[in-house]
Protein backbone atom coordinates (compact mmCIF):
# COMPACT_ATOMS: atom_id res chain seq x y z
CA UNK A 1 0.00 0.00 0.00
CA UNK A 2 2.98 2.58 1.07
CA UNK A 3 4.33 1.92 -2.49
CA UNK A 4 1.68 2.60 -4.18
CA UNK A 5 1.00 5.88 -2.00
CA UNK A 6 4.33 6.84 -2.69
CA UNK A 7 4.26 6.69 -6.51
CA UNK A 8 0.87 8.61 -6.41
CA UNK A 9 2.60 11.66 -4.26
CA UNK A 10 6.13 11.15 -6.09
CA UNK A 11 4.37 11.83 -9.38
CA UNK A 12 2.74 14.35 -8.16
CA UNK A 13 5.51 16.23 -6.63
CA UNK A 14 7.10 15.59 -10.69
CA UNK A 15 4.76 16.97 -12.30
CA UNK A 16 4.05 20.04 -9.62
CA UNK A 17 7.38 22.23 -10.35
CA UNK A 18 6.36 24.55 -7.82
CA UNK A 19 8.29 26.17 -4.94
CA UNK A 20 9.62 23.72 -3.10
CA UNK A 21 8.00 24.85 0.14
CA UNK A 22 4.82 24.75 -1.30
CA UNK A 23 5.05 21.65 -3.20
CA UNK A 24 5.91 20.42 0.22
CA UNK A 25 2.48 22.00 1.78
CA UNK A 26 0.39 20.37 -1.18
CA UNK A 27 2.06 16.75 -0.56
CA UNK A 28 1.68 17.17 3.16
CA UNK A 29 -2.57 18.02 2.59
CA UNK A 30 -3.11 15.47 0.05
CA UNK A 31 -1.19 12.91 2.11
CA UNK A 32 -3.48 14.32 5.22
CA UNK A 33 -6.85 13.60 3.28
CA UNK A 34 -5.69 10.21 1.63
CA UNK A 35 -5.01 8.88 5.28
CA UNK A 36 -8.51 10.26 6.14
CA UNK A 37 -10.46 9.11 3.31
CA UNK A 38 -8.81 5.16 3.39
CA UNK A 39 -9.40 5.03 7.14
CA UNK A 40 -13.22 5.86 6.70
CA UNK A 41 -12.89 3.39 3.86
CA UNK A 42 -11.63 0.77 5.78
CA UNK A 43 -14.12 1.50 8.99
CA UNK A 44 -16.79 0.71 6.59
CA UNK A 45 -15.24 -2.95 5.75
CA UNK A 46 -12.59 -2.30 2.69
CA UNK A 47 -9.40 -4.05 2.59
CA UNK A 48 -6.41 -1.59 2.73
CA UNK A 49 -5.50 -1.79 -0.61
CA UNK A 50 -8.99 -1.35 -2.10
CA UNK A 51 -9.53 1.65 0.23
CA UNK A 52 -6.32 3.20 -1.06
CA UNK A 53 -7.21 2.17 -4.57
CA UNK A 54 -10.19 3.78 -4.22
CA UNK A 55 -9.59 7.14 -2.68
CA UNK A 56 -6.93 8.01 -5.50
CA UNK A 57 -9.30 7.20 -8.43
CA UNK A 58 -11.61 10.16 -5.94
CA UNK A 59 -8.40 12.49 -6.02
CA UNK A 60 -8.00 11.86 -9.62
CA UNK A 61 -4.94 11.93 -11.68
CA UNK A 62 -1.78 13.35 -9.84
CA UNK A 63 -0.66 14.76 -13.73
CA UNK A 64 -4.57 16.82 -13.64
CA UNK A 65 -4.35 18.14 -9.49
CA UNK A 66 -0.42 18.77 -10.20
CA UNK A 67 -1.35 21.56 -13.09
CA UNK A 68 -4.79 22.76 -11.78
CA UNK A 69 -2.41 23.55 -8.64
CA UNK A 70 0.51 25.13 -10.80
CA UNK A 71 -2.37 26.86 -12.81
CA UNK A 72 -3.39 28.42 -9.40
CA UNK A 73 -0.01 29.53 -7.72
CA UNK A 74 1.96 29.99 -11.10
CA UNK A 75 -0.05 33.20 -13.15
CA UNK A 76 1.80 36.44 -12.01
CA UNK A 77 -0.83 39.84 -11.95
CA UNK A 78 -0.22 42.54 -14.18
CA UNK A 79 2.30 44.16 -11.50
CA UNK A 80 4.63 41.09 -11.61
CA UNK A 81 4.60 40.81 -15.10
CA UNK A 82 5.43 44.52 -15.45
CA UNK A 83 8.04 44.36 -13.43
CA UNK A 84 9.29 41.27 -15.03
CA UNK A 85 9.42 43.18 -18.56
CA UNK A 86 11.18 46.19 -17.07
CA UNK A 87 14.72 45.50 -17.61
CA UNK A 88 13.78 44.23 -21.34
CA UNK A 89 12.12 47.79 -21.51
CA UNK A 90 14.73 49.77 -20.16
CA UNK A 91 17.18 48.42 -22.71
CA UNK A 92 14.97 48.37 -25.47
CA UNK A 93 14.55 52.48 -24.40
CA UNK A 94 18.39 52.96 -24.29
CA UNK A 95 18.74 51.76 -27.45
CA UNK A 96 16.43 53.31 -29.37
CA UNK A 97 17.05 56.50 -27.68
CA UNK A 98 20.62 55.90 -28.42
CA UNK A 99 21.72 56.80 -24.97
CA UNK A 100 24.12 53.80 -24.72
CA UNK A 101 26.41 55.72 -26.38
CA UNK A 102 27.05 57.70 -23.05
CA UNK A 103 29.94 55.92 -21.15
CA UNK A 104 27.80 56.84 -18.05
CA UNK A 105 24.55 54.87 -18.62
CA UNK A 106 25.09 51.47 -18.54
CA UNK A 107 27.20 51.48 -15.76
CA UNK A 108 24.61 53.21 -13.59
CA UNK A 109 21.96 50.95 -14.97
CA UNK A 110 24.18 47.71 -14.47
CA UNK A 111 24.03 48.90 -10.78
CA UNK A 112 20.40 49.60 -10.48
CA UNK A 113 19.54 46.26 -12.11
CA UNK A 114 22.15 44.38 -9.79
CA UNK A 115 19.98 46.39 -6.80
CA UNK A 116 16.87 45.26 -7.81
CA UNK A 117 18.23 41.65 -8.33
CA UNK A 118 19.52 41.36 -5.07
CA UNK A 119 16.20 42.40 -3.10
CA UNK A 120 14.75 40.45 -5.02
CA UNK A 121 16.77 37.48 -3.99
CA UNK A 122 17.00 38.45 -0.25
CA UNK A 123 13.00 38.86 -0.37
CA UNK A 124 11.45 35.15 -1.64
CA UNK A 125 13.22 35.20 -4.83
CA UNK A 126 9.77 36.21 -6.80
CA UNK A 127 8.94 35.32 -10.31
CA UNK A 128 9.97 38.88 -11.57
CA UNK A 129 13.65 38.39 -10.69
CA UNK A 130 14.67 36.11 -13.04
CA UNK A 131 14.85 38.66 -16.09
CA UNK A 132 16.76 40.88 -13.45
CA UNK A 133 19.10 38.36 -12.30
CA UNK A 134 19.74 37.90 -16.14
CA UNK A 135 20.64 41.26 -17.14
CA UNK A 136 23.05 41.45 -13.52
CA UNK A 137 25.01 39.04 -14.78
CA UNK A 138 25.38 40.54 -18.34
CA UNK A 139 28.76 42.52 -17.13
CA UNK A 140 30.52 38.75 -16.25
CA UNK A 141 29.91 37.27 -19.49
CA UNK A 142 30.40 40.18 -21.35
CA UNK A 143 33.60 40.95 -19.83
CA UNK A 144 34.82 37.19 -20.62
CA UNK A 145 33.75 38.59 -24.63
CA UNK A 146 36.07 41.84 -24.31
CA UNK A 147 38.99 39.59 -22.82
CA UNK A 148 38.74 37.37 -25.96
CA UNK A 149 39.34 41.03 -27.79
CA UNK A 150 43.08 41.06 -25.89
CA UNK A 151 46.44 40.00 -27.24
CA UNK A 152 46.52 36.04 -27.79
CA UNK A 153 47.85 35.17 -24.58
CA UNK A 154 45.15 36.65 -22.58
CA UNK A 155 42.83 35.38 -25.25
CA UNK A 156 43.82 31.91 -24.24
CA UNK A 157 43.99 32.65 -20.48
CA UNK A 158 40.33 33.38 -20.69
CA UNK A 159 39.33 30.59 -22.58
CA UNK A 160 40.91 28.28 -20.13
CA UNK A 161 39.90 29.91 -16.64
CA UNK A 162 37.58 32.23 -17.38
CA UNK A 163 35.40 30.98 -19.34
CA UNK A 164 34.70 27.75 -17.87
CA UNK A 165 34.78 29.58 -14.30
CA UNK A 166 31.96 31.89 -15.39
CA UNK A 167 30.07 28.80 -17.22
CA UNK A 168 30.04 27.09 -13.84
CA UNK A 169 29.08 29.86 -11.86
CA UNK A 170 26.41 30.23 -14.26
CA UNK A 171 25.38 26.57 -14.49
CA UNK A 172 25.23 26.91 -10.76
CA UNK A 173 22.67 29.45 -10.87
CA UNK A 174 20.40 27.82 -13.30
CA UNK A 175 20.24 24.61 -11.90
CA UNK A 176 19.46 26.19 -8.04
CA UNK A 177 16.75 27.93 -9.69
CA UNK A 178 15.81 24.66 -12.21
CA UNK A 179 14.86 22.77 -8.70
CA UNK A 180 11.40 25.39 -8.49
CA UNK A 181 10.88 25.15 -11.64
CA UNK A 182 12.92 24.88 -15.17
CA UNK A 183 10.47 27.03 -17.17
CA UNK A 184 11.25 30.41 -14.80
CA UNK A 185 15.11 29.47 -15.34
CA UNK A 186 14.46 30.43 -19.21
CA UNK A 187 13.54 33.89 -18.27
CA UNK A 188 17.59 33.95 -16.98
CA UNK A 189 18.97 31.81 -19.84
CA UNK A 190 16.35 33.81 -22.49
CA UNK A 191 18.15 37.18 -23.14
CA UNK A 192 21.45 35.41 -23.79
CA UNK A 193 19.57 34.30 -27.05
CA UNK A 194 19.88 38.48 -28.20
CA UNK A 195 22.94 38.47 -27.27
CA UNK A 196 24.07 35.51 -29.44
CA UNK A 197 22.19 37.17 -32.31
CA UNK A 198 24.01 40.17 -32.24
CA UNK A 199 27.43 38.21 -32.28
CA UNK A 200 26.21 36.28 -34.78
CA UNK A 201 24.99 39.60 -37.08
CA UNK A 202 28.10 41.09 -35.86
CA UNK A 203 30.28 38.30 -37.06
CA UNK A 204 30.73 38.27 -40.71
CA UNK A 205 33.83 37.56 -41.51
CA UNK A 206 35.70 34.28 -39.96
CA UNK A 207 36.68 34.64 -36.59
CA UNK A 208 35.78 37.15 -33.38
CA UNK A 209 32.85 39.29 -34.39
CA UNK A 210 33.34 42.56 -35.53
CA UNK A 211 31.80 44.66 -32.56
CA UNK A 212 33.03 48.24 -34.09
CA UNK A 213 30.98 51.22 -32.82
CA UNK A 214 29.65 52.07 -35.89
CA UNK A 215 28.22 48.31 -36.24
CA UNK A 216 26.78 48.65 -32.72
CA UNK A 217 25.01 52.08 -33.49
CA UNK A 218 23.65 50.93 -36.55
CA UNK A 219 22.37 47.87 -35.90
CA UNK A 220 20.79 49.79 -32.52
CA UNK A 221 17.23 49.93 -33.80
CA UNK A 222 17.18 46.41 -34.50
CA UNK A 223 18.49 45.96 -30.57
CA UNK A 224 15.97 47.86 -29.11
CA UNK A 225 13.21 45.43 -31.35
CA UNK A 226 14.91 42.43 -29.75
CA UNK A 227 14.69 43.95 -26.37
CA UNK A 228 11.11 44.78 -26.97
CA UNK A 229 10.24 41.33 -28.47
CA UNK A 230 11.69 39.80 -25.09
CA UNK A 231 9.74 42.51 -22.89
CA UNK A 232 6.00 41.25 -24.38
CA UNK A 233 7.54 37.47 -23.99
CA UNK A 234 8.26 37.74 -20.62
CA UNK A 235 5.14 39.87 -19.66
CA UNK A 236 2.54 37.42 -21.37
CA UNK A 237 5.07 34.71 -19.76
CA UNK A 238 4.14 35.74 -16.31
CA UNK A 239 0.47 36.32 -17.38
CA UNK A 240 -0.55 32.90 -18.73
CA UNK A 241 -1.29 30.49 -17.07
CA UNK A 242 -0.70 26.83 -19.15
CA UNK A 243 2.79 26.00 -18.94
CA UNK A 244 3.13 24.90 -22.86
CA UNK A 245 1.68 28.67 -23.54
CA UNK A 246 4.44 29.59 -21.66
CA UNK A 247 6.96 27.54 -23.51
CA UNK A 248 5.40 28.50 -26.90
CA UNK A 249 5.27 32.24 -26.26
CA UNK A 250 9.35 31.95 -25.99
CA UNK A 251 9.66 29.46 -28.31
CA UNK A 252 8.18 32.29 -30.87
CA UNK A 253 9.54 34.79 -29.77
CA UNK A 254 13.03 33.28 -29.86
CA UNK A 255 11.72 32.78 -33.75
CA UNK A 256 10.77 36.36 -33.98
CA UNK A 257 14.33 37.22 -32.61
CA UNK A 258 16.23 35.32 -35.39
CA UNK A 259 14.17 36.87 -37.96
CA UNK A 260 15.26 40.18 -36.61
CA UNK A 261 19.40 39.57 -36.19
CA UNK A 262 18.70 38.14 -39.69
CA UNK A 263 16.54 41.06 -41.28
CA UNK A 264 19.31 43.79 -39.76
CA UNK A 265 22.48 41.62 -40.79
CA UNK A 266 21.89 41.62 -44.77
CA UNK A 267 24.22 39.43 -45.07
CA UNK A 268 23.51 36.20 -43.15
CA UNK A 269 21.13 33.87 -45.20
CA UNK A 270 18.54 31.10 -44.41
CA UNK A 271 21.01 28.76 -42.80
CA UNK A 272 22.00 31.42 -40.11
CA UNK A 273 18.37 31.63 -39.51
CA UNK A 274 17.61 28.25 -39.52
CA UNK A 275 20.92 27.84 -37.30
CA UNK A 276 19.92 30.59 -34.83
CA UNK A 277 16.85 29.20 -34.01
CA UNK A 278 17.63 25.98 -33.57
CA UNK A 279 20.55 27.21 -30.76
CA UNK A 280 17.62 29.19 -29.11
CA UNK A 281 15.52 26.55 -29.13
CA UNK A 282 17.61 24.71 -27.24
CA UNK A 283 17.53 27.03 -24.69
CA UNK A 284 14.67 25.75 -23.86
CA UNK A 285 15.14 22.37 -24.10
CA UNK A 286 18.01 22.24 -21.97
CA UNK A 287 16.81 23.48 -18.68
CA UNK A 288 13.94 20.98 -19.01
CA UNK A 289 16.42 18.03 -19.81
CA UNK A 290 18.74 19.40 -16.67
CA UNK A 291 15.68 19.46 -14.36
CA UNK A 292 14.49 15.99 -15.26
CA UNK A 293 17.90 14.92 -14.01
CA UNK A 294 18.04 16.70 -11.05
CA UNK A 295 14.27 16.19 -9.81
CA UNK A 296 15.16 12.22 -10.49
CA UNK A 297 17.57 12.59 -7.30
CA UNK A 298 14.65 13.99 -5.13
CA UNK A 299 12.08 11.54 -3.81
CA UNK A 300 8.81 11.63 -1.92
CA UNK A 301 9.18 9.07 1.44
CA UNK A 302 6.75 8.43 3.67
CA UNK B 1 -32.07 14.74 -7.91
CA UNK B 2 -31.09 15.47 -11.62
CA UNK B 3 -27.88 18.16 -11.22
CA UNK B 4 -26.22 20.65 -13.74
CA UNK B 5 -22.57 19.75 -14.10
CA UNK B 6 -21.70 23.20 -15.21
CA UNK B 7 -23.38 25.07 -12.78
CA UNK B 8 -22.38 22.77 -9.60
CA UNK B 9 -18.56 23.38 -10.94
CA UNK B 10 -19.52 26.68 -11.05
CA UNK B 11 -20.64 27.51 -7.79
CA UNK B 12 -17.57 25.45 -5.58
CA UNK B 13 -16.44 29.11 -4.91
CA UNK B 14 -19.47 30.00 -3.23
CA UNK B 15 -19.73 27.02 -1.61
CA UNK B 16 -17.10 26.82 -0.09
CA UNK B 17 -17.23 30.21 0.96
CA UNK B 18 -20.57 29.86 2.81
CA UNK B 19 -18.90 26.33 4.68
CA UNK B 20 -15.99 27.76 5.54
CA UNK B 21 -17.62 30.86 6.87
CA UNK B 22 -19.84 28.93 9.55
CA UNK B 23 -16.56 27.27 10.93
CA UNK B 24 -12.96 26.74 9.84
CA UNK B 25 -12.76 23.14 8.26
CA UNK B 26 -10.08 20.80 6.57
CA UNK B 27 -10.25 19.27 2.91
CA UNK B 28 -11.93 16.17 3.75
CA UNK B 29 -13.91 17.85 6.66
CA UNK B 30 -15.87 20.22 3.57
CA UNK B 31 -15.86 17.29 0.69
CA UNK B 32 -18.27 15.23 3.42
CA UNK B 33 -20.76 18.36 4.60
CA UNK B 34 -20.93 19.01 1.15
CA UNK B 35 -22.15 15.59 0.59
CA UNK B 36 -24.34 14.92 3.66
CA UNK B 37 -25.74 18.71 3.47
CA UNK B 38 -26.91 18.56 -0.17
CA UNK B 39 -28.15 14.96 0.32
CA UNK B 40 -25.68 13.72 -2.01
CA UNK B 41 -26.32 16.77 -4.67
CA UNK B 42 -22.54 17.84 -4.33
CA UNK B 43 -20.43 15.04 -4.61
CA UNK B 44 -17.12 16.79 -5.69
CA UNK B 45 -14.10 15.20 -7.25
CA UNK B 46 -11.13 15.44 -4.16
CA UNK B 47 -8.97 16.52 -6.71
CA UNK B 48 -10.79 19.97 -7.92
CA UNK B 49 -11.54 20.53 -4.45
CA UNK B 50 -8.16 21.34 -3.76
CA UNK B 51 -6.78 23.68 -6.35
CA UNK B 52 -10.07 25.56 -5.57
CA UNK B 53 -9.14 25.68 -1.71
CA UNK B 54 -5.70 27.31 -2.79
CA UNK B 55 -7.24 29.49 -5.70
CA UNK B 56 -9.27 31.34 -2.85
CA UNK B 57 -6.62 31.32 -0.31
CA UNK B 58 -4.17 32.71 -3.03
CA UNK B 59 -7.14 35.36 -3.56
CA UNK B 60 -7.33 36.03 0.49
CA UNK B 61 -10.99 35.05 0.97
CA UNK B 62 -9.20 31.83 3.24
CA UNK B 63 -6.47 31.31 5.00
CA UNK B 64 -4.64 27.78 5.69
CA UNK B 65 -3.28 26.91 8.92
CA UNK B 66 -1.93 23.61 9.96
CA UNK B 67 -3.26 22.33 13.45
CA UNK B 68 -3.37 19.51 15.57
CA UNK B 69 -6.58 17.68 15.85
CA UNK B 70 -7.61 15.37 18.88
CA UNK B 71 -5.56 12.07 17.52
CA UNK B 72 -2.65 14.44 17.08
CA UNK B 73 -2.53 14.54 13.90
CA UNK B 74 -1.77 17.44 11.85
CA UNK B 75 -4.69 18.91 9.39
CA UNK B 76 -4.65 21.94 7.60
CA UNK B 77 -7.68 23.77 8.76
CA UNK B 78 -9.06 26.89 6.44
CA UNK B 79 -10.05 29.51 7.62
CA UNK B 80 -12.57 32.34 6.11
CA UNK B 81 -10.70 36.15 6.13
CA UNK B 82 -12.54 39.25 6.17
CA UNK B 83 -12.28 39.92 2.81
CA UNK B 84 -14.10 36.20 2.29
CA UNK B 85 -16.84 37.38 4.08
CA UNK B 86 -17.08 40.81 1.90
CA UNK B 87 -17.17 38.48 -1.20
CA UNK B 88 -19.45 35.97 0.74
CA UNK B 89 -22.06 38.82 1.25
CA UNK B 90 -21.55 40.13 -2.25
CA UNK B 91 -22.22 36.63 -3.73
CA UNK B 92 -25.03 35.68 -1.27
CA UNK B 93 -26.69 39.35 -2.60
CA UNK B 94 -25.94 37.81 -6.16
CA UNK B 95 -27.80 34.41 -5.48
CA UNK B 96 -30.43 36.18 -4.00
CA UNK B 97 -31.40 38.32 -6.87
CA UNK B 98 -30.52 35.41 -9.55
CA UNK B 99 -33.06 32.78 -7.69
CA UNK B 100 -35.69 36.12 -7.47
CA UNK B 101 -35.57 36.90 -10.75
CA UNK B 102 -35.30 33.07 -12.38
CA UNK B 103 -38.86 32.03 -9.87
CA UNK B 104 -40.46 35.08 -11.58
CA UNK B 105 -39.22 33.29 -14.82
CA UNK B 106 -39.39 29.83 -14.35
CA UNK B 107 -41.92 28.86 -12.23
CA UNK B 108 -45.21 27.55 -13.74
CA UNK B 109 -47.95 30.05 -13.66
CA UNK B 110 -50.89 29.45 -10.94
CA UNK B 111 -54.36 30.03 -11.35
Amino acid sequence: MKQELNRYLQSLKTHLTMDPAFENEVIRELEAHIEDSCQELQNAGLPEDQALEKCLTGLGSPKTVARQMYETYNQGTWQQALLAATPHLLFAIIFALKWWIDINILPIMFIIILGIALYGWRHGKPYWLFPWLSYSLFPIVAAGVALLYLPAVWAWLTLAFYIPLVLWFLSFITIKFMRRDWSYSLLMLFPASAFIGWLLAAGQKPGFPNLKISFMYNFAPWTSLTFLVLAISVALFIRLRQRWLRIATLATSGVVISLVTILASNQLGLASFIGLVMLILSFLLIPAFVERKVRRNQSVII
Amino acid sequence: MRKQTELVKGSIDSLLLCLIGQQPMYGYQIIKELEDKSQGYFKYKEGTLYPALHRLEKAGFLAGKWEPTTGGRQRRYYHITNKGKGILEQKRAQWRDFLSAMNMIIQPVTA
